[in-house]
């Protein structure tokens, strides 16, 4: 049997992601340590508690990754545990009376996680269903917008409420967007890369498949311009040229979306006042008239970093909370403050190494569809982080996007656990088939 | 005793920095590690066996022709398979041949003309031993080490 | 193939790297780079020290009066302003607004983390140790302080006194001035502060370094220093005739005289007198480069080495003097000319000082909780900038500004005491009422004290101020 050529047998099942969930554990009962003794002045026992908590989670989805015997990715799960471990820390660090609901939220996407390592049995037969996923997006994606269950929360219409609390939907949609792009594009990237028609050494796809290229293009601007919120925009969009390249291979086709998009976020600029404030804040954060009004968050975000030179103020030590709605929108500076310039890196290179997994198990996956899933899924997880550190250092206009896995939020933390799921599964279809570690 | 707590705090933040770090460093030899695996499993599933062209038609692969296979193979008429039969009577994307714990396996990929092997359809999942005939529209392969 | 789907993904990746390391690029920039401008901002919070449990630093004169406290309220520590004449100087600490004046120049010493002390920094940062805050002591005397308060009373303008051998600032007023206790309250910091911003006549600016005036006859002084150093002879007498124009090329602009005055002047009547005509014949003969050269020596339309933010006035609207009109309009203090009260004060000082241009500065010293000194500020003297001799010869002349007959700044007059002084009534907007200048230093053998007083639109221009500068020369002398 090749495994045994390989050297792994079927027993010595998941080592690695065992010791690296150690290190994970490690981790997270030192952060928390830290934070609460920093605000309590002592080291008390029961900082000790949700850290654990949280430990018997990581392990747990562990034991039982181990026990069916599942041949996936063990890296993977690890840096997301290692990222929630760090939001968990800073939860506790900036909104400590949300940890509980953090907590909760983390125990719910663990279980997500679980469900979707098991269902559906086939992933190949996710692409069968493309359609109902396109349709269900484009639902969940203007959902907000309806009068009665829709609801505008910080300027931005793009929740919808739930019972008691509130969810964002466009979280699941990109989930089910990169579904269906990869469904879609693996049936039609024949055409769209080798058309015969080209000006000059442009290519020019068929009328029927630019058709949904331009389509993405208007439910990208009317996001924006209905729902207020450039950065689901921004996502969204990314997420649909990136597939496109993936598929074809056509980096004019990225270019041009990307033009387009400048284009339609210039007219926007000149006809949208949100639109204004957030590139206007971008551009002068530190006019009078913006450093004290809209600018004052990305003004204090920068203090924060400053504060944090290169090895940090200390966990606990800096102070992030004059920075308004930073345990959601701003963890990235706080986390800098406190953790300094390497702490921040280790952060960013923790994701770099994500989608550096996420696309070998792309490259190694069997079918069109599933590379083409693994390689949006990674990416999604990728453009988030660029496009939020990206606002968070004044490197991009702000936006209203969160730090997967480390920042608060319920909705994002679920999706993106599934998301994880996801990929751990193209990979084990892959080390199925070919035997591999 | 205030300088103490003091100091072992900063040995908390400190030993905070080590271990994400260490954690890091881990995690990207981990991944090297399987990626070495992973060429030496590249490296063995070349060639591991072939499908010879029995029959065919004008376009596509040759009588004769001996087409490696790799641990998973998608056949079809579409270019993007990883064998290409270029076959009217063949669909775009035909059948799966894959090998997975020691066997080979065929699985017909929706069809219009379905799948032969040893002339009978093949209905969901059939083991494809060396030897037999696989039939895919007008063209016939023969599974060989 | 699915090879080209693989070669899609690594330029993906590749892309996407790059795009990492771009951003890493950008955050060691806030984190690395501008991370120590960015700390000493005025408004970050963290050199306010806002934690509710920690003090803030005295600010004291310098004698020990508290000017400003950290008095413990119900919800922590709230900062107190006993001295609401040295608003714009002593400033404000707010979370909401900033810093600004002492709490701003002086911001870390205030929090116990002055830069001559590298050890409380190191504790501070690495241990958490909250300091015991010590203190910053101004040069303010606030006997001085109150008589300079009490002079200008409620006119608007500024007083501000320095001792011309050190350069420490005695007394600083600014009217109108305001109550900085309101904006350190939560309760009334947005509306006060609302108030003071849309406030026509500015209260929130330190007149004393920052408001910018022509300086009228009070700018004689750098005209005679220009002439005798070039080797004028003070004691030549000159026609002067009202109105003045030295040729028809002037066309129909002329000089005029405040006195009308018809007769023979040399400097010291030209002083006393205050004769625009007389200085507009010096400047004429010695050129207007160097009237310009003597004027930028002096400090004017430089910024002064100040420990808060000044003004740079100017020279003139292109910086030169090259046409004689205002070669003539600038030798007695108008044309295009802008200064502050202070750098007219350190001309004087120079005057007083033997020609050495001394370094204002507010503050004299940082203090630890104990009181031992932990840094000295005293930043010396600029330079010779006119000779001994032209110095003396100058304060003689001054002298009789004050006392000689007919001066015009009789209202300096301290008995027993030689004053000497210049009075100056400028001439700013058309159809608003002059400013009244009065710059002087006493006692003039040796003098320790230099004050310059402006009191904006007084009709009566510098009659008003100069009794306001002998009020406030006579407290320093201990008069």
């Amino acid at each position: 049997m090749i495994q045994a050529q390989v050297g792994v047998p079927v027993g010595r099942a998941r080592l690695t992601e065992l010791s690296l969930l150690v290190w994970v554990g490690v981790l997270a009962v030192l952060g928390f340590v830290a934070v609460v003794g920093a605000e309590t002045s002592s080291f008390g026992v029961a900082s000790i508690i949700v850290p654990a908590v949280f430990i018997v989670l990581a392990l747990s989805l562990h034991v039982f990754l181990a026990a069916r015997r599942f041949r996936g990715d063990q890296v993977l799960m690890p840096i997301a545990a290692v990222l929630t471990a760090v939001g968990l820390v800073q939860v506790q660090r900036l909104a400590s009376d949300l940890l509980l609901q953090q907590l909760s939220w983390t125990i719910i996407a663990g279980g997500a996680f679980a469900a979707t390592i098991l269902i559906p049995r086939d992933l190949t037969a996710l692409a069968r269903f493309k359609w109902t996923w396109a349709f269900l997006g484009v639902l969940l994606l203007v959902a907000p917008l309806f009068p009665v269950i829709g609801r505008e929360i910080n300027g931005a219409r793009i929740w919808i409420k739930v019972g008691p609390g509130s969810i964002e939907p466009w979280e699941a949609v990109k989930l089910l967007l990169v579904i269906f792009f990869a469904a879609y594009l693996e049936e039609y990237r024949e055409v769209l890369a080798h058309s015969p028609r080209r000006i000059g050494p442009f290519p020019v796809p068929p009328v029927p498949y630019l058709v949904p290229i331009v389509a993405m293009w208007g439910i990208a601007m009317l996001v924006m311009v209905f729902e207020k919120d450039i950065g689901a925009t921004a996502l969204f969009f990314g997420i649909f040229l990136a597939m496109l390249f993936l598929a074809t291979g056509e980096a004019f086709y990225a270019v041009l979306g990307l033009a387009l998009l400048l284009v339609g976020g210039f007219v926007a600029y000149q006809l949208f006042g949100h639109v204004q404030v957030r590139v206007d804040t971008w551009l002068r954060s530190f006019d009078e008239d913006l450093r004290f009004g809209a600018g004052y968050q990305l003004v204090q975000g920068l203090y924060a970093l400053a504060n944090g030179g290169l090895f940090g103020a200390g966990l606990g030590n800096g102070m992030p909370d004059r920075i308004p709605v930073v345990w959601s929108d701003f963890v990235f500076d706080a986390f800098a403050e406190e953790t300094g310039f390497a702490g921040a890196l280790a952060l960013l290179a923790l994701y770099l190494l994500f989608l550096y997994r996420g696309m070998l198990i792309a490259l190694r996956a069997p079918t069109t569809f599933l590379q083409l899933l693994a390689a949006g899924l990674s990416f999604i997880i990728a453009l988030q982080t660029l496009v939020i550190v990206g606002g968070n250092a004044r490197l991009i206009p702000l936006t209203g996007i969160t730090l997967p896995f480390v920042a608060y939020g319920g909705s994002s933390l679920v999706t993106n656990w599934m998301l994880v799921a996801l990929l751990l599964r193209v990979s084990e279809v892959s080390n199925r088939m070919r035997g591999g570690p | 005793m205030e300088i103490t707590f003091g100091v072992l705090l900063w040995g908390v933040r400190i030993a905070f920095l080590v271990v994400l770090y260490l954690f890091l460093i881990r995690a990207f030899s981990a991944l090297q590690g399987s990626l070495d695996a992973e060429t030496q499993v590249a490296a063995r599933s070349t060639g591991i066996a072939f499908l010879v062209v029995q029959r065919s038609v004008r376009g596509a692969p040759r009588v004769g022709d001996r087409l490696p296979l790799r641990a998973v193979n998608a056949i079809g008429r579409d270019a993007g398979n990883d064998l290409v039969i270029n076959d009217e009577a063949a669909s775009a994307r035909h059948a799966l041949v894959e090998f997975t714990d020691g066997e080979w396996w065929v699985q017909d990929a929706g069809s219009t003309n379905g799948t032969l092997v040893n002339g009978q359809t093949v209905r969901s999942r059939e083991r494809l031993q060396y030897g037999d005939e696989l039939g895919i529209g007008r063209v016939a392969l023969r599974l060989e080490q | 193939m699915t090879a080209p789907i693989a070669a899609n993904i690594r330029s993906l990746t590749l892309t996407l790297a790059a795009a990492f390391l771009v951003t890493s690029v950008g955050v060691s920039y806030w984190t690395i780079i501008a991370a120590d401008e960015l700390a000493n901002d005025p408004f970050n919070p963290r050199l306010i020290a806002a934690s509710n449990d920690r003090p803030r630093g005295a600010i004291l004169d310098r004698n020990g009066a508290r000017l400003a406290t950290s008095e413990r309220g119900a919800s922590g520590f709230v900062r107190s302003y006993k001295d609401q004449s040295l608003a714009q100087v002593a400033g404000y600490a707010s979370l909401q607004f900033g810093l600004s004046g002492v709490e701003a120049a002086y911001a870390e010493s205030l929090i116990g983390q002055d830069r001559a002390d590298p050890i409380s920094i190191w504790r501070a940062r690495y241990l958490g140790e909250r300091q015991a805050v010590g203190s910053v002591v101004l040069a303010i005397d606030e006997k001085i302080q109150k008589a300079a308060a009490d002079a200008l009373g409620g006119r608007r303008g500024a007083i501000v006194a320095l001792d011309p051998r050190t350069g420490a600032i005695l007394a600083s007023v600014s009217v109108p001035s305001y109550d900085p206790n309101q904006i350190v309250d939560p309760q009334r910091q947005q509306t006060a502060m609302d108030r003071l911003n849309k406030a026509v006549d500015h209260p929130l600016l330190n007149r004393t370094a920052q408001g910018l005036y022509p300086p009228g006859s009070t700018f004689k002084v750098v005209t005679a220093s220009a002439a005798l150093e070039s080797g004028f002879d003070p004691t030549k007498k000159l026609r002067v005739d009202d109105p003045y124009q030295p040729d028809r090329s002037w066309g129909d602009y002329f000089v005029r005289s405040a006195s009308h005055a018809h007769g023979l002047f040399d400097m010291s009547v030209g002083f006393r007198l205050s004769e625009n005509i007389y200085f507009t014949q010096v400047a004429l003969q010695i050129g207007g480069g160097k009237l310009a050269e003597y004027a930028k020596r002096f400090g004017v339309g430089t910024t002064p080495k100040l420990d808060l933010p000044a003004a740079k006035g100017q020279l003139s609207d292109s910086g030169v003097i090259d046409r004689p009109t205002l070669a003539a309009d600038t030798s007695y203090g108008q044309g295009e000319l802008l200064v502050s009260p202070l750098q007219m004060a350190l001309i004087y000082a120079t005057i007083a000082n033997g020609g050495v241009m001394p370094t204002p500065h507010y503050a004299t010293e940082v203090r630890d909780a104990e009181g031992h000194v932990v840094r000295q500020i005293a930043p010396g003297a600029q330079g010779q900038v006119i000779s001994a001799n032209t110095a003396k010869a100058l304060t003689t002349m001054l002298v009789g500004a004050v006392a000689g007959p007919g001066a015009f700044a009789f209202g300096a007059k301290i008995p027993g005491v030689d004053v000497a002084g210049k009075t100056g009534t400028a001439e700013n907007r058309p159809g608003e009422a002059p400013h009244g200048w009065f710059v002087g230093f006493a006692p003039a053998q040796a003098p320790t004290v230099v004050v310059a007083v402006i009191v904006e639109n007084a009709s009566e221009g510098g009659v008003t101020a100069a009794p306001m500068g002998a009020q406030v020369m006579r407290v320093a002398l201990g008069k």
